[in-house]
Order: structure tokens, then C-alpha cells, then sequence
């Protein structure tokens, strides 16, 4: 069978361009080897959060102030602007909140103020920008939240305005598991009415004017504990992403793969793109490995989204030596000479930070000479060059923008020559 | 328990030990065994010097039989000991010494001969046997021995010795840093005291001072303007994810760099290298003695390369010289030397015990109390071969599976904290009352938190918050020590970060990064 578009990787980057090709008409097939970063990442859309040291309030109006070679540097402000519009259409169930004129601030579980350019909306009731009084609610039993360390760290925080924060720990109906990840917790949410027992448990202990942050785990199919908590306690809730699995990351995959399997997109998870057939710089098949053997799917074009070294899509060896895994790319962001030394305290910055495949404007990987690797593919998200997602709070924009801006790169057929040189 | 701040100005003891690794702790609990009032200082925590950075290999005798026949039996005899007296903190893994391609086999005759004469039980095997107990190792070995190495716990063993030890009257003070020792005339009589938590100064008097410093007791010495030559012999180690070999796993050769690889609770151990330092406090990890090992690795167990590695340390033996310069430290012996500076420099009232190795911290315990009894009064006998640690009472050994065994009847009854090392909420719970410690590090040494594979990027935001909600430390205290501990993993992560474990760290990146943004908490 032969499809349009190949994507590789089902993170956010991957489900956004194969979404985007495929609400365009065209014939998709996602591989990859198991669920993205999706379901590790909070599913707030970060897109600037730092430029340097110094927080962004705008990212809009902060993306000009990035170095070269930074992926955005390929994606307009007009088309992220797009891009982050058609996100939230795209994820209506879950009520995006946000753009990218200015940053939410989202209290993280250890009581930072973190900003973000979207939330949805049962995240986005934390915003802290606007004050106010605050209670953190916290599970005994759930080890993944506490709420004591976010209501005291919050209320030292630097914030435009004043807030207060407290804490409150609640004891939930028992349970024959004592041990509780958040996916679990959220489970309990979606089949055991535990939202009734929240309510009546916060109904008399809120303040009217306070906000309530739970962690995230109202809910696993869908955020309706969330929005029942809200009407029934007529208080602000709000959801505070926490350690992995990140339930609203799940919530946000589900949301895309239904849109997906209801665009007709192939998923096939559990296997392996492993190289691709080539002529006269193009790629003509992707191979795809699984437990039986090796199968090509002819294709027009295909999409990178394999991910960074979290995600297995670059690999550094024993030797020093670092690469692309599937269709072996040339790199860029590498430190000099050929042995990675990573610096020795923690927070500086470390080489191979910004590591990863350089593009035209058409998101085509390119070689040393700025010329695409191979005419029809096209890379986005983690695998990308330029970015140290986790410092500047970019991760989740990056994906976003980047998915969204590869898919029109195939979708507006390219005029850049190909190197002979290359292969 | 141990570490209450001394809140006197002043404290006496018949004996004061100066540091708390496995020697000091050691003597103290000898000599707290013996009768003897017995005070131990430690500038920094427990086992936090060598012992707590060696392989954790308890030596059979094996590895000296040919070299140094009396660290060999010294060796065998304490090994004999250790296993009934401290069975908690050893694993019964067996050793097995193999003749590598790069080795030759006729070296073997002269191991066998060897361990006969100084002991050691030691047995050759069939290949195949060999193979079949170890399937991962070279396949193309061509002689096999076994002997009874056994993988040692050194923070238990230590944290055991030093409740004995309380347990009879003792005090430990760790985080107790000796600024200067007390003279009176030529007689040392104490030593000023800081206590490095509190800032707090005191003095402690006491009849007398037993040096157990390590590769630091040239650094004590010269505080009574004595001279004790110890060099300090850095030997690196990598932890490997998994427990690729089953038994102590020994080149059959003379000991030399990355001949060892060894199974330590989850994981394994790949040791050592051994380059003179000057400073024992300045141990910085090469690139290139991280090469050394991974390639000697990869002679004993094919494919260890592509093995995950998890964590890379430097330790520092303190190699005692009497005399001459000795220009390769690995020809220094590794037996101990007990020094009475009243016979060498005229100082009384002051011993130096140093060199010997952890596998043999008893005896060297032992012969330090014995020299201090001639200067309290006359001889008592030593009981530390006979008395057992709690928890040994029943000379049963450890078992690798017992956090799983405990675990299994009721196998969700309780949070787990620490997914890699089974570690549940009341344990750590426990442990931070305990100890009195709001210090991440310490809970780490003392539990084996966060050396799993995840190497604490899940567990320790965790503690961190348990921390603070058991009010044990304000909210900078719990940004502080997590802060810490992510700069102190780090150091032993960043030196042989790649593959899986880049990916990890990748992972660990965006829990405390994109996730938390620890970098950006109020401290």
C-alpha cells in the first residue's frame, strides 16, 4: 500500500503534521515505536518561556530574539500564530486556552511559576498572573503531589501580583492499592464518582474566593470530573501537572488519534522506521522494521518526528559519537572535535544540549552546505537542531509549530534543488 | 540516633576516633565493645570517604594470593568472620577468577598455588561450568576458579557498626570536623571540635586519640606535628544497570586496572583503576580511565559497551609508605599499618591506624584498640569477632530479593517512593527521623535512594516534598537540598553519560526542567 505521507513518531510534533496532512486530503500512515512525549509532558503548548535568563511575557513578540538556527527560525509568527489557532480548533473537547501574545503563568508541582502559551482549560484556571488566594489540595497517598512544598514555594515567588497559597490534604475513600501513579488516580476520577467525594470534601474547607489546584488526574477519558467539580463547587479549579504519565498529556493524545482515526490516518505502533529506499534524492519507500522482518512503504513524502535523545530519534555511543537512528542524517549542534565531554555542574550548559538535524525554511533537513538531505522529507519537534526545550519552556511549541509548519512545506510543493552529492 | 549536636562546650571519652568510615567506625565499636568511653568525629557523613566509594567487593583472599600473600590470608580469615558477624551486609555471590584471551593460563598454576598456601579456598572449574554459572562472560575464557568473594553493603556495615557501637555507650558525631588537636606538652589530650551543621565549637578530652582518617590521616598527623606518608591511590568505578554477572568476576592475572566486575544489589560494579593523587578531596574522573574500564569490560562480558551505564565514582585508597618513594601505587601494600607516635615522634596519648582495606576494617580495629589499651590501663579482650551486628544475630546472609520478599504478599499495600529500589514512604519516613537528617545525600547512602536506574528522577521530588511536609525542613531547605542532590548526581552521571543513560538523563531533564522548573525555585 502506498501512502502520501509517512510520518515517523506519534509525539506531539508527529500527530500535529500528520493531523494537519491529513484534513488536507491527504493519505497519511503514522510509525512509531510506542506513544510520544505526549504522554510524559504536561499538555500545556509552551512555546517561550525563557530567553535566557529572563522570562517572557510575549512570546510573540520574544521569538525574533533567538539565535539562528533555532527552529522557530523557520516558522514565521503569522504561521505559529496559525498553528496555534488550528491546535485549539483541532482540540476543541479539551478547551484550550491562550496564544501566543502572552504567557499564562501555571504553577508547577513544585510551586514555580512556569509560562505557558496554551493550557487547557482545566489547567489554565491556575494562571497566577492575576493574584488572588489560592489552596493546593493534595491526595494522601498520592506521592506524586505536594502541596505544603507548592503553597510555600508559591508564595515566595516573584509574580506581578500578590497571591496567598495554602495547603490542604484530603483523604480519599480507600482503596485495595496503596501504591497510586497519576493514571491510576485518574481512573478512580472517571469510575468511582470520586468527584463526589472531593466536593463534599472541599465544599465547607474553600474559601469562596479561593482558587483550588488539584493535581492532574480529573479524569482519564475526558476532563468532565473537572468541569463537574467546578459547577458543583462554583470555585475555580484547576489541574497541576505533575510526574509522568501526565494524564492531561493522555487526554490531549487521545483527543488527536480520535481526530486522526476520523481523518482515515493509519497508527501503527510496535515497530521501527528504520531506513528508507532512495532515488535521485528522494526517498521513494521508508523501511519500517517489525518482529517478522522489514517492510518499505513507497511514499511521496515522509515526515521526521522520531524525537530528541529522550526519545531515542538521536543516540549518543560509548565512543563519543553521536547519531541520527533512522535514516542517519547529518547533524548539527555538535561540539568541536570528536569526544562529547558534558560539563560538570548540572545547570550549565552541556554540549549536544542543542544537537539535532538543521532545515531549510521547508523544514527539509539539510546537509553542510544548506542543502536538503533528500527533496520530499521533512522534520519537526525534538529531532530539530537549535532549541534546549527544557530550559527555554519551548518543548511542546516547538512540536506544534514545527508539525504544523512541515505538513505546509509538503503541502506547498518545494522548488529547492536537491545535492547530487548527497548519497 | 547518631546525630544529635553535642550542645556542651566540652565532652571526655577514654578514646576519641577521628573518622567514620569503615575503620573509625570500626575501632569505635571495638573499643565501645571493650568498655572503653568512646567518642567518634567525622567531618562529613559516615562512609562518605573511601568506604563508601569502593567496588563493595569483600575480598576472598584471592586477588593478593600470589602478590601479597599476608593481605591474603588477612583476607580470607576476616572474610570468615565478616560472614557470621555482619551476614546482613554480605551477599553470598561467590567469585570466580577466568583466564581472559589477554591472559596467560599458566598464571593460574601460580594462583592455585598461591591461594594453597596462604588459605584460600580455591577451586578450578570446567569452561562449560564456568559458562554455564555465567553465561555472559567471555565465551573464549580458557581457565575458571572459584573463590569465595562476596559483595559487600558499606553503608550498612558502617551504619551497623556505628549503632553497636551507641549501642555500648559510644557517641558518633558525624558532620564533626577536628580543627586542631589539644597538646599538652607531649601528650595529645583532645581535639576542638566544629560541627559543621550548626557552626558550633567544642572541645572533647580524652585519654586517647586513635587516627582513622584514611587517606586523610597525614592531614590529622600533622595536627600533633606528626608525620604519617599516606598517598592517596584514586581508583575509579562504574555501576552498571543490571547485574551482568552473578559471581565476583576476577581477571586471573596480577591484579591490575578494570579486572573486576562484580554484582552489587541491582546492579553491578566494574573497578578499578589506581592513580597517585595528590589531594585526596581532588579526584577528577578521566575520560580516558572511563575508556580503560569500559574496554576491560568488554574483554570480560562481550557487548558491555552497549551495556547501560549508570554512574561513574572516584575513591581513594590510602596507601601507607614508610620509607622510600614508591613509584606505582599498586605496588604499595595493602595491609595496614598501625602507627604509636609515642615510639616514633615521642607524642603520646596518640595512634594512627591507615592503609588495609575494607574487606579487613575489623582487624585493622582490632590491632589500633589493642595498642590503646597499653595506654588504658592494660589489656581487654577484643569481642568483634565473636559479638554479631543486629540484624547478622542469626548469621544469615543477605538476599538480594528481601525488599521484594517483604513486598510480595502484599504487593500495593504501601506508596513506594523509589521504584528502583523498593524504597516505600515509611521507610523513608522512618529513616529521615532516624537519622535527624534533612540532607537528600545522606538519605541516599543510607537507603540506596535514587541509585537506581532513574538514577532519582522520580523519587527525589518526592522526598523533597516529604521532607517539607514533615516539617523537617522549611521550603528553602527542600529547594536547597534538592538543588544539591541534582549537582552531586550529576557528578557521578555526567562522566560516562551515554546511550540509554543519556536518554534518561534526557527524561530526568524534562521531569525537573520542562516539568517542575526547578531552576526557578525560591532558595
Amino acid at each position: 500500500m502506498s501512502y502520501d505521507t509517512v510520518v515517523v513518531g506519534a509525539g506531539l510534533a508527529g500527530l500535529t503534521a500528520a493531523l494537519r496532512l491529513s484534513e488536507r486530503g491527504q493519505h497519511v500512515l503514522i510509525v512509531a515505536r510506542g506513544v510520544g512525549a505526549t504522554h510524559l509532558a504536561p499538555a500545556t503548548v509552551d512555546v517561550l518561556g525563557y530567553l535566557g535568563d529572563t522570562q517572557v511575557a510575549s512570546p510573540a513578540a520574544s521569538l525574533p530574539g533567538l539565535s539562528n538556527g533555532h527552529p522557530y527560525g523557520h516558522v514565521p509568527v503569522d504561521q505559529l500564530t496559525t498553528a496555534l489557532a488550528w491546535f485549539c480548533a483541532h482540540t476543541a473537547a479539551l478547551g484550550y486556552a491562550g496564544g501566543p501574545g502572552e504567557n499564562l503563568l501555571l504553577p508547577t508541582a513544585l510551586g514555580v511559576p512556569k509560562p505557558s502559551a496554551l493550557a487547557p482549560r482545566s489547567m489554565a484556571g491556575g494562571d497566577l498572573r492575576a493574584g488572588g488566594r489560592f489552596v493546593f489540595v493534595g491526595f494522601k497517598g498520592f506521592k506524586d503531589f505536594h502541596p505544603t512544598l507548592i503553597a510555600a514555594n508559591l508564595a515566595r515567588a516573584r509574580l506581578p501580583l500578590s497571591i496567598e497559597a495554602r495547603a490542604l490534604e484530603l483523604e480519599p475513600p480507600p482503596t485495595r492499592r496503596g501504591d497510586l501513579s497519576g493514571r491510576v488516580m485518574a481512573g478512580r476520577f472517571d469510575n468511582e464518582q470520586l468527584t463526589d467525594w472531593l466536593v463534599h470534601a472541599l465544599e465547607h474547607r474553600v474559601e469562596p474566593d479561593e482558587r483550588i489546584g488539584v493535581p492532574a488526574v480529573l479524569g482519564l477519558r475526558s476532563d468532565a470530573p473537572w468541569q463537574e467539580l467546578e459547577k458543583r463547587l462554583q470555585r475555580k479549579v484547576f489541574e497541576v501537572a505533575t510526574l509522568p504519565p501526565s494524564v492531561p498529556g493522555i487526554r490531549l493524545f487521545q483527543a488527536l488519534s480520535a481526530a486522526l482515526r476520523s481523518g482515515g490516518v493509519r497508527m501503527v505502533f510496535g515497530v521501527t522506521a528504520v531506513g528508507a529506499r532512495i532515488n535521485a534524492g528522494r526517498i521513494e519507500a521508508v523501511e519500517v522494521a517489525n518482529a517478522t522482518g522489514t517492510h518499505a512503504y513507497p511514499v511521496t513524502s515522509v515526515v521526521l518526528a522520531s524525537g530528541g535523545f529522550a526519545s531515542g530519534g538521536l543516540e549518543l555511543d560509548s565512543f563519543g559519537t553521536t547519531r541520527e537512528t533512522v535514516f542517519d542524517l547529518p547533524l548539527s549542534g555538535l561540539p568541536e572535535g570528536h569526544r562529547v565531554r558534558f560539563a560538570p555542574r548540572y545547570f550549565d550548559e552541556q554540549p549536544l544540549a542543542t544537537a539535532g538535524v538543521a532545515t531549510d525554511d521547508l523544514l527539509r533537513p539539510v546537509d553542510g552546505s544548506s542543502r536538503p538531505v533528500y527533496e520530499n522529507l521533512h522534520a519537526a519537534g525534538a529531532i530539530l537542531a537549535g532549541a534546549t526545550p527544557w530550559k527555554e519552556k519551548s518543548g511542546t511549541g516547538i512540536s506544534v509549530a514545527t508539525g504544523y509548519a512541515a505538513a505546509e512545506g509538503i503541502l506547498v510543493p518545494a522548488a529547492a534543488p536537491v545535492s547530487e552529492a548527497v548519497r | 540516633m547518631a546525630t544529635q549536636s553535642p550542645s556542651l562546650s566540652s565532652l571526655e571519652a577514654d578514646v576519641l576516633v577521628i573518622g567514620g568510615g569503615s575503620t573509625g567506625v570500626g575501632v569505635a565499636r571495638d573499643a565501645a565493645l571493650r568498655g572503653f568511653s568512646t567518642i567518634l568525629v567525622e567531618r562529613s557523613d559516615l562512609a562518605d570517604g573511601t568506604t563508601g566509594r569502593f567496588h563493595g567487593l569483600l575480598h576472598s583472599g584471592g586477588r593478593y594470593a600470589v602478590k601479597d600473600p599476608s593481605a591474603a590470608r588477612e583476607c580470607i580469615a576476616e572474610n570468615r568472620i565478616l560472614r557470621l558477624t555482619a551476614a546482613d551486609c554480605v551477599e553470598d555471590t561467590g567469585g570466580l577468577f577466568v583466564s581472559t584471551p589477554w591472559d596467560d593460563p599458566e598464571y593460574g598454576d601460580q594462583f592455585l598455588q598461591g591461594c594453597k598456601a596462604t588459605g584460600v579456598p580455591a577451586e578450578e572449574i570446567p569452561v562449560a561450568e564456568a559458562l554455564r554459572r555465567e553465561p555472559r562472560v567471555n565465551p573464549d575464557i580458557r581457565r575458571a576458579f572459584l573463590v569465595p568473594d562476596a559483595a559487600l553493603d558499606p553503608w550498612k556495615l558502617v551504619w551497623g557498626c556505628a549503632r553497636s557501637a551507641e549501642e555500648h555507650g559510644a557517641r558518633i558525631l558525624p558532620y564533626c570536623r577536628v580543627l586542631y588537636l589539644e597538646m599538652d606538652g607531649d601528650r595529645v589530650v583532645g581535639a576542638d571540635v566544629r560541627n559543621e551543621r550548626s557552626g558550633e565549637e567544642f572541645r572533647i578530652h580524652a585519654t586517647v586519640v586513635i587516627n582513622a582518617a584514611g587517606a586523610w590521616a597525614g592531614q590529622i598527623a600533622d595536627l600533633a606535628r606528626c608525620t604519617v606518608n599516606v598517598r592517596a591511590g584514586m581508583g575509579l568505578m562504574i555501576a552498571m544497570n543490571h547485574r551482568l554477572v552473578h559471581m565476583c568476576v576476577n581477571r586471573c592475572k596480577r591484579p591490575a586496572d578494570g579486572d573486576i566486575l562484580l554484582p552489587l544489589r541491582t546492579a553491578c560494579v566494574i573497578g578499578t583503576t589506581d592513580v597517585f593523587v595528590p589531594d585526596p578531596d581532588q579526584t577528577e574522573i578521566r575520560q580516558e580511565d572511563i575508556d580503560l574500564l569500559l574496554d576491560e569490560g568488554e574483554k570480560l562480558v562481550p557487548g558491555f559497551r552497549q551495556a547501560r551505564a549508570l554512574h561513574a565514582w572516584a575513591g581513594v585508597r590510602p596507601l601507607f609508605e614508610d620509607t622510600a618513594k614508591v613509584a606505582e601505587t599498586r605496588d604499595v601494600t595493602r595491609s595496614h599499618a598501625l602507627l604509636d607516635h609515642s615510639s616514633r615522634e615521642g607524642v603520646a596519648g596518640f595512634l594512627t591506624i591507615t592503609g588495609g582495606k575494607t574487606t579487613t576494617f575489623r582487624l585493622m580495629a582490632e590491632a589500633a584498640v589493642d595498642a590503646a589499651c597499653r595506654q588504658l590501663g592494660g589489656p581487654r579482650p577484643c569481642r568483634t569477632a565473636d559479638v554479631p551486628l543486629s540484624g547478622s544475630e542469626n548469621h544469615a546472609l543477605y538476599q538480594i530479593s528481601h525488599r521484594l520478599a517483604e513486598r510480595e504478599p502484599v504487593p500495593q499495600a504501601e506508596e513506594i517512593i523509589c521504584e528502583c529500589e523498593l524504597i516505600t514512604r515509611s521507610r523513608l519516613e522512618d529513616t529521615i527521623k532516624q537519622r535527624d537528617t534533612t540532607s537528600l545525600d545522606d538519605i541516599r547512602r543510607l537507603l540506596r535512594l535514587a541509585m537506581g536506574p532513574c538514577q532519582g528522577g522520580f523519587c527525589i521530588y518526592r522526598a523533597a516534598g516529604i521532607l517539607h511536609q514533615g516539617g523537617h525542613v522549611d521550603q528553602a531547605g527542600a529547594n536547597q537540598t534538592l538543588l544539591d542532590f541534582l549537582e552531586e548526581r550529576w557528578k557521578g552521571v555526567h562522566p560516562i553519560l551515554h546511550g540509554d543513560q543519556l536518554r534518561q538523563a534526557r527524561l530526568d531533564d524534562w521531569i525537573f526542567q520542562g516539568i517542575l522548573d526547578v531552576e526557578h525555585v525560591p532558595v
